[in-house]
């Protein structure tokens, strides 16, 4: 396992720096110019004070294209990924917290959001189960990177490994 | 696992990455605020196409969840449920709106307003506001203004007491009576009534409309003022 990764470690790296910054980059690019949308998206959680929420939703979007630029273009990687994995944290925490007080909504993650019609209750439950998942799955991408932040196409180059 | 390790001395570089991000956030930030500021004063300004029509003496029926109700009494009933900040009931005013107004007007059917606020803060004060207009025997004029500026952006501040009775003032509606009715609350507690009154009638969002005790189901995805007046005359 451990000669497996020392062998593929910079493609892994990469895929892992595309897939994550891809997602962070199509949700922000998607999200960056309704910000009307975007706030009420934010506000829909019901998990803050709705100015607060509305704030985030302005900047939420923003955010996720900065960082997904950084990481597709291999700039500041470990940071880039460290936030992007605490980000991907954050939106678990609150699709479960929505889930768990039974609210139905969309989660507006790559636009739109707000409260959906409760005849679609089922689907919107096996909505936040799959965007869970995948937000795990892009958790588990930013744990990778921090690990090992440097691959191929890359601006950042890793430091000559120093082998104890 | 091991980490790999940083390159050393590119510590300036990353404080003006840190420095970068952060300024594309707070622009950005700024921009949407801006923009949607602007929105919401554009709306304001616009709304001199209002013209107040004579006004039309209500009543609040507490039979039937505290709404407002016009020509009480025909043997049409209409009710109308709705929350001033429900994007739909924009849609649903700015179809059916006219019509509405001309069944009130023309006498032609009893016409039940139940304004809801179950959207925050800013739904309760425009509900206040729309039962001071009643008052003011100008609920009609009061509710097309309100859907004429309604924000996108559900209580984004906009409609503070002190927006909601200069909409009142653009459109007409200058009496001392109306601006200290919405500054004061006055109205709390029929806004509360009809909000307390949705489930006894079975209402879970908006807008929903019955039309003598029936609940009305559209099956065009729009609007369609053709499918709602047909529905009205058929009843």
């Amino acid at each position: 396992m451990k000669k497996l990764n020392d062998r593929f470690q910079p493609v892994i790296t990469l895929l892992a720096r595309l897939i994550l910054g891809g997602v962070l980059l199509a949700a922000g690019g998607l999200k960056v110019f309704k910000p009307t949308d975007s706030a009420n998206a934010v506000a829909a959680y019901k998990l803050m004070p709705t100015e607060l929420a509305h704030l985030i939703g302005y900047a939420l979007p923003w955010l996720e294209v900065a960082i997904g630029l950084l990481l597709i273009v291999g700039f500041m990687v470990r940071p880039a990924a460290v936030l992007s994995g605490l980000i991907m944290i954050v939106f678990i925490g609150a699709i479960a917290s929505v889930w768990a007080r039974g609210m139905l909504i969309d989660c507006g993650c790559f636009g739109g959001g707000g409260e959906i019609d409760p005849s679609l209750a089922s689907e919107v439950r096996m909505n936040y189960f799959i965007e869970i998942m995948r937000d795990l799955g892009l958790a588990l991408a930013a744990l990778y990177l921090y690990f090992f932040p440097y691959g191929k196409l890359s601006i950042e180059k890793a430091a000559p490994s120093t082998k104890e | 696992m091991a980490k790999q390790q940083v390159k050393s001395g590119d510590n300036v570089t990353r404080w003006i990455v840190i420095a970068m991000v952060l300024l594309v956030v707070a622009s950005g930030v700024f921009f949407s605020m801006i923009s949607q500021n602007n929105k919401e004063n554009e709306s304001l300004a616009a709304l001199g196409g209002i013209k107040l029509k004579p006004a039309i003496t209500s009543t609040i029926d507490p039979e039937n969840g505290s709404a407002i109700v016009f020509n009480a009494g025909l043997p049409k009933v209409i009710d109308v449920w709705e929350d001033p900040q429900c994007p739909v009931c924009k849609n649903f005013e700015d179809a059916f709106g006219d019509y509405l107004d001309s069944l009130v007007r023309e006498k032609k059917a009893t016409v039940r307003f139940h304004v809801l606020s179950f959207l925050g803060d800013e739904s309760v004060r425009a509900a206040n506001a729309s039962f001071c207009a009643a008052d003011e025997g100008q609920y009609l004029d009061f509710h097309k203004a309100l859907y004429a500026v309604q924000s996108p952006l559900e209580n984004s501040g906009f409609w503070s007491n002190e927006t909601l009775v200069a909409i009142g003032a653009k459109i007409g509606i200058k009496s001392e009576k109306f601006t200290k009715c919405v500054n004061d609350g006055e109205k709390v507690d029929v806004v509360k009534a009809n909000y307390d009154s949705m489930p006894k009638f079975g209402v879970q969002g908006t807008p929903t409309v019955f039309i003598n005790g029936k609940l009305w189901e559209r099956t065009n995805p729009n609007f369609d003022l053709g499918e709602f007046s047909a529905a009205v005359e058929a009843n």
